[in-house]
């Protein structure tokens, strides 16, 4: 089937999704959710792959605007491709468990008391904590399907304006779509739980900073759409070059910045944590998984394809700003224990690393580095990718936690492995692959990145190399603080003692919260081991991008049987060959990642690694460990098996053992610098005066860009605001002023440009 | 900084020479009475002066239970004829008919301390053990806080009803083999506090105790000694003739 036959599909499917759900009764909405959103999101993947793999790809105008010279078009290049097919591996699963859980969340209320009436992150440490842990409601694990018809109606016109804004050729059909996203995705918000105070501020907040992005964005298109003279990508694109470097940089400053925002970038992250806490759980997944890629998209879009940058500014500023949005990201993420607003965190800090690795390849694009720009836009393609697949699972995970327990609060959770174990095995490869360890998706994907970061070496200018360097290690604080985050996340909430109430039941998730965690999970692992395969299809879309093919340089065919091609000098391959890497080429599938740094012509290097050695070789080790120590070590010694060592208390209690809370301390202890927690009150309970019985120190913390960028904003709209209101007083007389007052201005106006 | 280094080489070590030579410095011991043939003594007399029973009557003999003694110098001072008094510290005894630890304990062992309702006082002399002067580490003794890692277990004090648990939880929580040193006249027959009703009489009502070590408190090279015997790197103190049977 060709591609545009695909598409067609897909939109008809998500057509005939809305008609059927608007027919259906309440109870099947789930049903037809699962059903269509699946087979839609399978025409969609299958689109994408199409023109990924078989390079049909295909542009299509609609109709042209009258009286706009406009033409909409449909234009599926191997960029949007990518986008498109991602976009459908995420839908797919996140379908299914749409269609499987309750479209409200209504056990995040237990969670709502500690927070600020407007739904603020603001975390309140106190020492008198579990006083508001009291009294928390039942979670509502009632019904399994979403019984609101609007949430279903909403879903499918997301995922119709999802796509269409990948598919979209020109300015007005991105921006048309583009709005439908920003409105469907803040009622898809305030749909399911409009009475919880607070949730609809997180939505009013989504909406506004959202929009707010797309006037700086639609305002960087404008730019553009002058300098071109028309509103299609294609004209636009080969207009670009001629922009002058003022307006390079105002398109640049205007897309990145409006774009980032609904990716979530550092100084626009803030609405981020809350709307993911107002949100759905049958709908985060889709938010963190497919809408963050937008912005990204957006960013990409602008300054990689239509308008690549003449010069390395734009590329470092993104760089920076990534790496700030991964590290303030991460740090938050570190020492938050609400498991929504974690992931939310976490989220900004990956979103920082695909910006960063953008950064890079804009940089390398500039300074004429096609292969390397090639290599950092793949890397970076690759985790967004990632991203996609693992921030779904957990925030299936999630979900389920939630549902079950009523909490996500780390410091209540703790033993669930016990009661959900195939939950937690999914789980556990979901913070695997985020943690960045082999062998899974994320680790290919840092690893690609942090590769890219040291090939900065080969740039001439010392300032761009300090910014790489710096970024650099900022990337590589930002992994170890990532591994540091998710074992707090995994063992806190699933290893240990159990903390929950005894009368709280937990059970395994239901197969329709299952599949869709197996499904991803086995992509999380698949994309792990496989990178050689997929590396190739994503060269085709960053190709046309750095104008160099990246293939050459990381799927190189050193590990290949033989030695014949045409990049690489004869010499050069022979000495790297003979490694011994080709061994067992046959039986395995996928051949080395490499990225090549070929030094000087007597000392060659090349970082290389095979993920798929790799697996075969930790999968060895620990079944030689086992045998080791079950058949060999322990053998001929007498095998006691006691009980843990507890300090010898009589009887351990959950309360005593380690809380997130304690396990992420040390690192809010060494960034107190940046966290900057300010002491709000100290209370004194005392029975008589100079007798206390208790002192609370309650420590608010406000989150760094709350601080410097949300609260002076807020500021200054209300300030703003309540000039304005003295108008609105209600006085019908000085209406009528008003009124009158208007019509004479308008009268001098009228008669002044008359006369002239 | 650089006068704290000249200093240091000026001064040059001032270690005790334990184990390698005896240690001759004055004070290092209280010393304990010495057993025997006291013909002028009148034996009843000398038996009630002390208030820990350290002495007993066999056919006109003093023997002497060294584990009870508390240094308190009743029968050496303020009295016509004082008993004698030895001023040595290897006081180490083990467990009758065990001699040898075997191989596991002849190099560096890991120790794992618990005070088990101790004054304070034999805690104090185990801490001594840190220090320039003593400095166990230069012997292969570690101190270990998790007994997971303990090959012995250095108990003070009389073995509390509250700590009787936690002592019989570390001692599970060791891994074979392990050793125990009861370190006091406490720890050895419950001292001062005696069976009463908050403590037992000493380790050995709740656990297999290996080397003794006797003193209120012990010094720290008496611990010391204790230790090397628990590595058989030195010979146990002579018992006396066993006298835990006297008293019951």
């Amino acid at each position: 089937m060709d591609t545009p036959t695909l598409i067609s599909i897909f939109f008809a499917l998500c057509g005939a999704g809305i008609l059927l759900s608007l027919a259906a009764p309440p109870s099947r909405q789930g049903n037809v959710l699962a059903w269509l959103g699946c087979l839609a999101s399978v025409a969609l993947v299958l689109a994408g792959a199409n023109a990924l793999l078989a390079g049909k790809t295909f542009s299509q105008p609609l109709w042209t605007l009258p009286g706009l010279a406009a033409t909409l078009t449909v234009k599926l290049d191997s960029l949007s491709a990518v986008f498109i097919f991602i976009t459908g591996l995420v839908l797919f699963p996140a379908s299914i468990f749409a269609g499987s859980a309750p479209a409200s969340g209504a056990a995040g209320r237990a969670l709502a008391v500690g927070r600020d009436a407007d739904g603020q992150s603001n975390v309140s440490e106190s020492l008198a904590r579990s006083v508001r842990r009291e009294g928390a409601p039942n979670s509502s694990r009632g019904g399994c399907a979403p019984q609101n018809r609007a949430f279903t109606v909403f879903m499918f016109g997301l995922y119709a304006s999802i796509a269409m804004v990948f598919l979209a050729g020109d300015v007005v059909l991105f921006l048309l779509a583009w709005e439908a996203m920003s409105i469907l995705c803040w009622l898809l918000i305030v749909c399911a739980r409009e009475k919880e105070i607070g949730h609809a501020g997180s939505g009013y907040l989504l909406l506004a900073t959202g929009e707010a992005g797309t006037l700086a964005a639609a305002m960087g298109f404008l730019l553009l759409a002058v300098a071109a003279g028309s509103l299609d990508f294609g004209a636009i694109k080969s207009a670009a070059s001629g922009l002058s470097a003022g307006l390079q940089w105002a398109v640049f400053l205007l897309s990145f910045f409006g774009f980032g925002v609904k990716a979530g970038l550092v100084p626009m992250n803030f609405w981020l944590p809350r709307a993911y806490v107002a949100a759905p759980r049958a709908f985060v997944p889709v938010l963190a998984g497919a809408t963050l890629n937008l912005g990204l998209y957006g960013i990409l879009r602008v300054n990689a394809d239509l308008m690549p940058a003449a010069h390395a500014g734009p590329g470092l500023l993104a760089l920076v700003v990534g790496t700030l949005s991964a590290l303030v990201g991460m740090l938050y993420a570190t020492t938050d224990n609400d498991l929504k607003i974690m992931l939310a965190h976490s989220s900004i800090e990956n979103v920082g690393i695909v910006a960063a690795g953008f950064g890079a390849g804009m940089v390398f694009v500039a300074t004429n580095h096609p292969a390397l720009a090639a290599i950092a836009f793949v890397a970076a393609l690759y985790h967004l990718i990632n991203h996609s697949l693992y921030k779904t699972l957990l925030f299936f995970g999630v979900g389920e936690i939630e549902a079950q327990t009523g909490t996500r609060d780390m410091d209540r959770l703790g033993g669930l492995s016990k009661w959900t174990p195939l939950t937690a095995l999914a789980f556990l490869a979901g913070t695997l692959s985020i943690a960045a360890l082999p062998p899974f998706n994320g680790f290919v994907s840092e690893w690609l990145t942090l590769q890219t970061m040291l090939r900065s070496a080969e740039l001439s200018s010392t300032g761009a190399k300090m910014v790489f360097a710096l970024c650099g290690a900022g990337l590589a604080l930002t992994a170890a603080l990532a591994v540091t985050c998710f074992v707090k996340v995994y063992a806190m909430s699933f290893l240990g003692m159990r903390r929950l109430d005894e009368n709280q039941k937990v059970s395994e998730a239901k197969s329709g919260a299952l599949a869709p965690m197996a499904i991803l999970a086995a992509l999380c692992l698949a994309f792990g081991v496989l990178p050689t395969y997929i590396i190739p299809a994503l060269d085709t879309a960053t190709n046309p991008l750095a104008g160099a093919s990246a293939a050459d340089n990381l799927v190189p065919p050193f590990f290949a049987s033989n030695t014949a091609h045409n990049s690489l000098p004869p010499a050069f391959v022979e000495d790297f060959h003979n490694l011994g890497a080709q061994v067992g080429q046959n039986v395995l599938p996928g051949r080395g990642l490499v990225v090549l740094h070929r030094g000087g012509a007597k000392n060659p290097v090349v970082f290389a690694m095979s993920t798929s050695y790799m697996i075969v070789v930790l999968v060895f080790l620990l079944l030689l460990t086992y045998v080791v120590i079950r058949l060999w070590l322990t053998r001929s010694r007498k095998l006691e098996r006691r009980l843990r060592w507890d300090g010898g208390v009589r009887n351990l209690l959950p309360e005593m053992t380690y809380t997130a809370t304690g396990f992420s301390n040390p690192v809010r202890v060494i960034f107190d610098a940046v966290f900057r927690p300010t002491t709000v009150e100290d209370t004194r309970e005392t029975v008589a005066e100079h007798f206390r019985t208790a002192i609370i120190r309650e420590k608010e913390r406000v989150h760094l860009v709350d601080k410097l960028v949300f609260h002076p904003i807020r500021t200054a709209v209300m300030w703003f605001a309540s000039c304005l209101a003295r108008m609105h007083h209600g006085r019908f007389n000085a209406y009528a002023a008003y009124a009158l007052a208007t019509l004479l201005v308008v009268l001098v106006v009228f008669l002044l440009f008359q006369t002239s | 900084m650089s006068q704290w280094v000249i200093n240091g080489i000026r001064a040059g070590i001032k270690t005790t020479a334990y184990p390698a030579k005896p240690e001759t410095a004055a004070g290092v011991t209280p010393g304990l009475p010495v057993g025997g043939d006291y013909p002028a003594n009148n034996v009843n007399s000398l038996i009630s002066l002390c208030p820990t029973r350290v002495f007993s009557d066999s056919d006109g003999q003093i023997i002497v239970d060294r584990r009870r003694c508390i240094h308190c110098y009743r029968c050496v001072r303020g009295v016509e004829r004082p008993v004698n008094w030895e001023q040595s510290y290897e006081w180490g005894t083990v467990r009758d008919g065990q001699h040898e630890f075997g191989q596991p304990f002849e190099r560096s062992i890991h120790i794992c301390v618990v005070d088990a309702g101790d004054c304070g006082a034999c805690l104090n002399e185990v801490k001594q053990l840190n220090n320039p002067y003593y400095n166990m580490h230069r012997l292969g003794f570690f101190i270990t806080p998790t007994p997971r890692h303990a090959d012995v277990l250095l108990v003070v004090g009389p073995v509390t009803d509250h700590m009787k648990f936690a002592l019989k939880k570390v001692y599970d929580a060791m891994p074979a083999p392990k050793r125990v040193v009861a370190v006091g006249a406490c720890a050895l027959t419950g001292g001062v506090f005696a069976e009463s009703f908050v403590c037992a009489k000493g380790v050995r009502d709740v656990l297999p105790v290996d080397v003794e070590v006797p003193g209120n408190p012990a010094p720290p090279l008496a611990i010391l000694h204790g230790l090397l015997v628990a590595t058989g790197r030195k010979a146990p103190a002579m018992k006396d003739a066993d006298p835990t049977n006297l008293h019951e």
